[in-house]
This record gives structure tokens, sequence and C-alpha cells, in this order.
């Protein structure tokens, strides 16, 4: 009885060991056809940069063309094409992901589907991740007021990012209704004071704020609204 | 003279020290990976959401209740109480675990986390995937070299051993 | 072995129903997005003029068409959008973020920048999104 239970494990332990090797040359072995210098690229674009973008080169390993079908992404920020449609065994190319960074702000991460003839690895996901650098931290970036409270300065933080020393910020357009104020707390930090001259009537006004002579524009906004549901109509200036 | 008439399986008390040190070790790691769980919850259900095999309201009760299973089945393995159950119950999560993983990367889904949540994600996929292997290997090894079939009668089987 | 499974599949439970009453307010039991963010097309109609339509959408589909009167406010022009949204926004009013569908993440992404970066708190993400407010017009 206890030899019976012995060779069973024994086969178990054999079982798990093939089952085990047989992945790992499943993983290996789905790789036969295109083979990925990177699934996973990860970019750094500077201040001011419109675009990153990321070239995931692969390789045909296997032994039999492979064409590309098709290449998706994950969101209409980022365009993702290939250079070829088919590949030649021992053939090399790249498929092209553009990340449009517009305003966004912190790690975004995109994804791209290459769909392929490829019998073992028919779709390949290829993932951007984008580090936008913020040069600058802006909270919060409105401040208002109700009709009739008192006009007391409210104040925005300004903090510059680690990687950018920031000598002055300055803040435009002029406001008649609205008087501002910078103060420079040292280290990087900033804080805006802005104060309505009155606030017996809804008005609101919208500043760019701009640090030294960096391209990157930062917008700001404050008001004074009523608080009833009727409808209230600002004045901008 | 008594006859017998089943055969029961009891936990064998035979087995080398180095069975108690892989108990501890595989049952440490499920006790860490359910708390890593338990404690956020909400990203969890995100992560079980992911794989796109279960729907959310099902997937976020799951998110509820596997961390704890995870965890009492650890406790399971350390303390030797319900040990046998808990060894079958956690080879049935790895198994069903690498299954979902295997099935998510073939449709091009990008999984970033393993069973261990956001804090495995610096391995690749192979690597996930020789590491599950690895533990569910050692869990179905050491069910099938802890069970000694023992001739008792039906009124001595134990359930807690 | 099958009773020692069991009696760990059911004890389990308690820990995790604890853990659950504990969330039961925190958690979103339906939907990934938390129901207080959130909010359907017909409660959304229902405030009227009381709230403000945002388009999250890219600008080409904005253009092409938008809810009447939404404002656009998306990431690719975030600091150029945020103007006229600030200029038109007023603390009583409830702001209705929208992109395609449920599953796109563009809506929820600029929801996520009002709140955390404009410090606003009524805002809600429109639940089936474009998609939704189309079936339901």
């Amino acid at each position: 009885m206890e030899k019976a239970g012995l060779s069973c494990t024994i086969v178990l332990v054999k079982t798990t060991i093939i089952a085990f090797t047989l992945s790992i040359l499943l993983c290996v072995g789905a790789r036969a056809g295109l083979t990925w210098e990177q699934t996973q690229i990860e970019l750094h674009p500077a201040v001011g940069d419109k675009e990153a973008v990321g070239h995931f080169k692969y390789k045909n390993t296997g032994d039999r063309p492979v064409r590309i079908k098709s290449v998706r992404t994950s969101c209409g920020c980022t365009a993702a094409q290939s250079q070829k449609e088919a590949i030649a065994p021992g053939d090399t190319g790249e498929v092209t992901a553009t990340f449009k960074i517009g305003d966004r702000t912190g790690t975004q991460v995109k994804g791209v589907t290459v769909e392929t003839d490829d019998r073992v690895h028919s779709n390949i996901a290829l993932v951007l991740k984008t580090v936008i650098a913020q040069p600058l931290e802006i909270q919060p970036v409105l401040v208002y007021w109700q009709t009739g409270e008192e006009p007391k300065a409210k104040s925005i933080s300004v903090k510059a990012a680690k990687d950018f020393p920031v000598k002055e910020i300055n803040i435009t357009p002029v406001n008649q209704n609205f008087e501002t104020k910078i103060t420079k707390m040292g280290n990087g930090e900033f804080k805006i004071d802005i104060q309505p001259r009155d606030t017996a009537r809804p008005i609101a006004a919208v500043f760019t704020l701009q640090a030294d002579a960096s391209p990157k524009k930062f917008t700001v906004g404050a008001r004074v609204a009523n608080l009833a549901p009727s409808k209230a109509t600002a004045v901008q200036q | 003279m008594n006859t017998v008439s089943t055969i029961n399986y009891q936990l064998s008390t035979e087995r080398p020290f180095v069975w108690r040190i892989v108990d501890l070790i595989i049952g440490g790691l499920f006790i860490y990976a359910g708390i890593l769980k338990a404690l956020d919850p909400m990203r969890f259900a995100v992560d079980i959401d992911n794989y796109k095999t279960v729907p959310w309201f099902i997937g976020v009760r799951l998110a509820f209740y596997l961390p704890w299973l995870e965890i009492l089945c650890g406790l399971a393995l350390i303390t030797r109480k319900l040990y046998l159950g808990g060894l079958s119950i956690l080879a049935a999560l790895t198994s069903i675990f690498i299954m979902a993983t295997v099935v998510a990367k073939a449709r091009g889904l990008d999984i970033t986390c393993g069973c261990f949540g956001h804090a495995s994600k610096y391995l690749s996929f192979a690597g996930h995937l020789a590491l599950d292997l690895a533990i569910l290997a050692a869990l179905l090894v050491s069910i099938f070299s802890a069970r000694k079939p023992s001739e008792v009668l039906p009124r001595q089987s134990v359930l807690f051993r | 072995m099958l009773k020692q499974t069991v009696a760990l599949i059911l004890l389990a439970f308690l820990p995790a129903i604890g853990e659950a009453i504990y969330y039961r307010h925190k958690v979103s039991w339906q939907s990934p997005v938390p129901p207080s963010e959130t909010v359907t097309v017909d409660l959304a109609r229902s405030w009227g003029d009381n709230a403000i339509w945002v388009d999250a959408r890219p600008d080409n589909e904005f253009e092409r068409d938008h809810v009447p009167g939404a404002i656009r406010l998306n990431e690719d022009r975030w600091n150029e959008l945020l103007g006229p949204f600030l200029a038109t926004w007023s603390p009583e009013k409830k702001i209705v973020v929208y992109c395609s569908t449920q599953s796109c993440n563009l809506a929820i992404e600029v929801a996520r920048r009002l709140r955390n970066e404009a410090q606003i708190k009524d805002v809600f993400v429109l639940q089936g999104g474009w998609e939704e407010w189309l079936k339901k017009k």
C-alpha cells in the first residue's frame, strides 16, 4: 500500500515537471514567430514636448512569413502603425506608437494591440508608458466666493517639481476685478493670493500662469458666484 | 477480530522534516499575499476585472472573499489544522489563477499584476508563470505525499489533523 | 479532506462578510466607478439648468455632434479649455462629464482632474456616455 502511494507520488512529480517544462516551452515557442525587443516601453518626454514616440522593434525568428493584420490602440490619443505588413523570416521591423501628450499629467499607460496571422501568438499586447514631467503643481486651480461673502484673499499654492528649478512665476493678465499677489516661499514654492475687489455681483476671471521662460502655461480661475439655483450670469472680464 | 470495511486517508506523520519547511514557506507566502489583497479590496477588484472573465458585480465580491480564503488556508498549512483542506483549496486557486493568466495573455490583455497584487508588477509574464507553476507543483506534491492511506474504521477518521 | 475543504470555505465567509460590511459605503458593488460619482442620463436630464454638461471627447468628435449646450473639456487642450469652463461654472451646478461609452476613460480622467485640481465637489460621470444619451434622445 505504501509502495503504491510512493509510485503515485513519483508519477505526479514527473507529470508536474513535464507540465512545467511544456509551459515554459510554450512561452518560448510562442515567440517563435515575431520576437519583440521590448513589449513595454517607458518614455520620459521633456517639458514642452507635444508627443512621445515609442519604437517597438521586432524580428521574425520563425520559419514562416508573418503578416500584421491590424494595429489598434486603447485610446484616441495614441496612434500606432507598423512599418511593414508582411515580415519574411529573418526580417526586422517596428511598430511606432505616438502618444499625443496634450495637457495630460502624471503617468499615462496606453495599450497597443498588434494582430497577426501567427497561429500561436495572434495578438500581441504592447504597452506604452509615458511619464509626463509636470514642472508646476498647482492646487487648487479655482478659487471662488459667493456673492455677498467677505472679499478676503484666497490662496493658490504653486510647487515646482524637484527637477525643475523655478526662479519666478508670473500671472497674466491683469484683471480689474481681482487683485493678485505672488509670494515666493522658497524651496521652489510660491503662494498666489487672489482677492476680489467686491463680491456684490457674479464675476469670473481666468489667468495664465507661467514659470520663468518655460513654454508650458497653466490656467487658474477666480469666480464670484451666486449660490441660488436660478440662472446666474457671470460677467467675464 | 475487527474487519476493515473502509479505507480513509489521514495526514501522514512520518514525512521528512523538509515538508514542514515547505509548509511554512508556502503558508507564509499565501498569508502575505492574502493580507496584501485584503488591505485594498477595491484595487484587487479592479485587478480581477482586468482579466475580463467575470462581470464586475461578481469580481468585487470575490475580491472580498478570496484574500481571506488564502489567509485561512495559509494558516492551515502552518498550524496543520484543516491541513489537507487548505492544501487542496490553495492548489485549486493556483490552478485557476494560472489558467486565467494564460487565457488573458492569449487574448492580448495587459495583465501587469500577479497573485501578489501590485507588489509583483515587476515580474515578466514568463517569470510569473514560472513562480505560479512552482507553487502549484509544491502544493500538489505536498498533497500526495501527505496523504497516507490508513486502515481505520469510519468512526475513527478525524476532521482536524 | 472534503470536510476540511468545506469547513475552510465556510469559515472564510466570516471575515469576508465583516470586511464587506465595513466597506459597504465605500465600494461600488455594481459598476467599476463608485455610484456616488456616476449619474444616469435620466437623472442628469432632470437636473435641467442646474447641470453643466462637459464633453471629454477629442475635438473632432465634439464638433461632429455633442449634447446641446455642452462645454468641451478634454485633456488634449486642458489648459486652453479650462478657462471657458471655469467662467461658466458656479458652485450650485452639477457637472456631468461624458465621453463615448461607459468603457472609455476620458470622462473618468476629466472628472478626476476637476475633483482633484479644481476641488469641485459635484462632478459626475455619465453612465453609458454619449451613446446612452443618444439612445434616450
